[in-house]
């Protein structure tokens, strides 16, 4: 399985405040993954730092094998708010993609805007937010990305634009295969969409892992009132969380087999619950040991 | 890039180019006057039959100084519009550079072209390239008119090395010009917002023409000294061309008696000397000038200054864009 997106000790600094430090993550090719955070986790730093527009302060990063430079071609982009020169009509932007890359397809961005009934005449300033964002994405597309990079593309629009956005966006890449890494502070826009995540918080790598593991081994464990921080339960390898009423304890939990203790009713947990719950407690954490991510991970890990 | 370079800036460069032409407009009929007024009435005529001597006598003729007197009174109130004009250089740095990196990442589209097919690099090049020539190409029309427009009024107001006539003719217009578009680019690739890059082009625009032409220019070269004795029937030619730095009159210790004048008393004036010593022939005037024929010398100077000026900035600012915004 190659890897699309590679950093290792990756860190950036602004002055003395590390935006992001001891990185390390692959997103696999192929992959849509998601990358959730509060505001100010180090998302954006990221992103920027795998299309070129940063440097590192500290470790590496390489995309589809290459150091990021900005000009790269394979790499599509789309930066916060959907940037678009204002005054210039959405035509204007595809002959701009079709001069400045020697990979790039006209006719599919202009097939697509036409099919979103985007007009081409006419100023992108006066389009809608979703718009915008529907053209700055058959922009990246249009450049025919095997990896696609996408910085809080819905985080401005209604909850029907943000929809639309991600199904135009799931459709686009599914016929390439393209391996998109998208943000977003919100993991309920990402769900449908994902099949990997990455949460950031405060600077770091806090979970990394394809949905389906992640949901498999995170499990809400329901039993009777036990004290806070008791002994191991079998079968769980960390507990996340644990609150109590006066009869029952939950406990959320990090898997490592089946849990077969007849106290504990197991139950499934949504990916939303999963990520809340991981970024209350930023002290613990899941990460592929270093064997299955090939890389020394500068992680300490709570297990 | 050439094309996405003319459809972001043709709208700036339509204006600009219309506010040249309209300034044109209104110099050009006003410059004709100046020549026709130049040719026609006298000042000409003299300056081509008397020579346009260093010295002349006025005893023997009073030179030119009296049609050059009527010429400065028809148009001397136009030199005050070189202020205005010495600034036309900073407008372009104003509307053309500045804009350049700061309203790209004020708007955040920065992260839209850098991630296209070319490089930062290339980027930064083209479109620092095209629209410095663009400004350049303005500034060379703007050059070439004001020095025909320039050209009696400087000849009737003495020097052509004088403050505000220098500025205007030759090859400093492009120089300045070139210089405000790299500070307008360089000042946007630090406040990377538009206002901030306009008020400090437009501070460091004015700051470093003015200390170049009051510290540097005056010293170039080293200015020659002349010592005219008090009493003599010859005195300097206003219009030969020299650019004073300063005058005095010392006595023969060299004790400065007048600080910034002269003064002259025709021998004859001895005879009926009613103020003893005013006109004592030890005493003499030290003037202090830069010859008329370095003109072109101290433009080339002061030209290739703010050309290394500029180099060096638009240098900053690509290593700006190319490491220091994202």
């Amino acid at each position: 399985m190659s890897t699309a997106l590679e950093t290792r000790g990756l860190g950036k600094r602004y002055g003395r405040n590390w935006a992001l430090r001891e990185c390390s993550l692959a997103v696999p090719a192929g992959r849509v993954a998601g990358l959730v955070g509060p505001n100010g986790a180090g998302k954006t730093t990221l992103l920027h730092l795998a299309v070129g527009l940063l440097r590192p302060d500290a470790g590496s990063v390489r995309v589809l094998g290459d150091t990021p430079e900005t000009g790269l071609p394979r790499i599509g982009f789309v930066a916060q708010d959907a940037p678009l020169y204002r005054d210039f009509h959405a035509a204007d932007l595809i002959t701009m993609g079709q001069k400045l890359n020697k990979r790039w397809d006209s006719g599919f961005a202009r097939d697509r805007l036409t099919q979103l009934r985007i007009p081409l005449d006419r100023k992108v300033g006066k389009l809608s937010a979703g718009q915008r964002a529907q053209v700055a994405l058959a922009l990246a597309l249009a450049r025919q990305p095997d990896l696609l990079l996408l910085d809080e593309p819905v985080a401005s629009l209604d909850p029907l634009a943000r929809r639309e956005f991600l199904q135009v966006l799931m459709g686009g890449v599914a016929e390439h295969g393209t391996t998109v890494l998208l943000s977003s502070h919100l993991v309920a826009d990402l769900e449908r969409v994902c099949d990997y995540l990455i949460v950031l918080n405060e600077s770091r790598v806090q979970v990394l892992g394809g949905v389906e593991d992640l949901l498999a081994t995170h499990k809400v464990l329901v039993g009777p009132r036990r004290a806070d921080r008791a002994g191991p339960v079998a079968g769980v390898a960390t507990v996340i969380r644990e609150s109590h009423t006066d009869r029952q304890t939950s406990l959320l939990v990090r898997t490592h087999g089946p849990v077969l203790d007849p106290a504990w009713m197991a139950r499934d947990l949504t990916l939303e619950d999963l990520v809340l719950a991981y970024l209350a407690e930023p002290s613990s954490g899941s990460l592929p040991g270093p064997d299955r991510l090939g890389i020394e991970n500068g992680m300490e890990m709570t297990s | 890039m050439i094309w996405l370079t003319w459809r972001q800036h043709r709208l700036q460069a339509a204006y600009l180019l219309l506010g040249t032409l309209a300034v044109s407009a209104a110099l050009f009929p006003i410059g004709r006057a100046m020549h026709s007024a130049f040719d026609n009435d006298g000042l000409a005529e003299c300056l081509r039959t008397n020579g346009n001597p260093e010295f002349i006598r006025p005893a023997e003729g009073m030179g030119c100084g009296e049609f050059a007197d009527l010429f400065m009174g028809r148009f001397g109130s136009l030199l005050p519009l070189g202020i205005l004009l010495v600034l036309l250089p900073m407008l372009v740095g104003l509307f053309l550079g500045a804009p350049l990196v700061a309203r790209e990442v004020e708007q955040g589209t920065h992260r839209l072209v850098w991630t296209q097919g070319v490089s930062r690099l290339r980027w930064a090049t083209t479109k620092f390239g095209l629209i410095t020539l663009f400004g350049l190409a303005l500034a060379a029309g703007y050059a070439v008119l004001l020095t025909w427009w320039i050209e009696p009024l400087a000849a009737a107001a003495g020097s052509r090395l004088e403050w505000l006539v220098f500025d205007l003719q030759g090859v400093v217009p492009l120089a300045y010009t070139l210089f405000a578009i790299a500070l307008g680019i360089a000042a946007g690739a630090v406040s990377r917002k538009l206002l901030p890059a306009m008020g400090i082009t437009l501070a460091g625009f004015v700051v470093a023409r003015v200390l170049v032409a009051w510290l540097g220019r005056p010293r170039y070269q080293e200015p020659i000294e002349r010592r005219i004795s008090v009493v003599t029937d010859r005195l300097p030619n206003e219009l030969h061309g020299e650019w004073n730095l300063s005058s005095g009159v010392y006595d023969a210790s060299g004790r400065q008696i007048v600080a910034n004048g002269n003064r002259y008393c025709p021998p004859e004036a001895l005879a009926n000397d009613r103020a003893p010593g005013v006109c004592d022939p030890t005493t003499y005037n030290l003037e202090v000038y830069q010859p008329a024929g370095r003109f072109w010398t101290f433009q080339w100077i002061e030209a290739g200054i703010f050309a290394v000026l500029a180099a060096a900035l638009l240098a900053f600012a690509v290593y700006r864009v190319r490491n220091r915004i994202s």
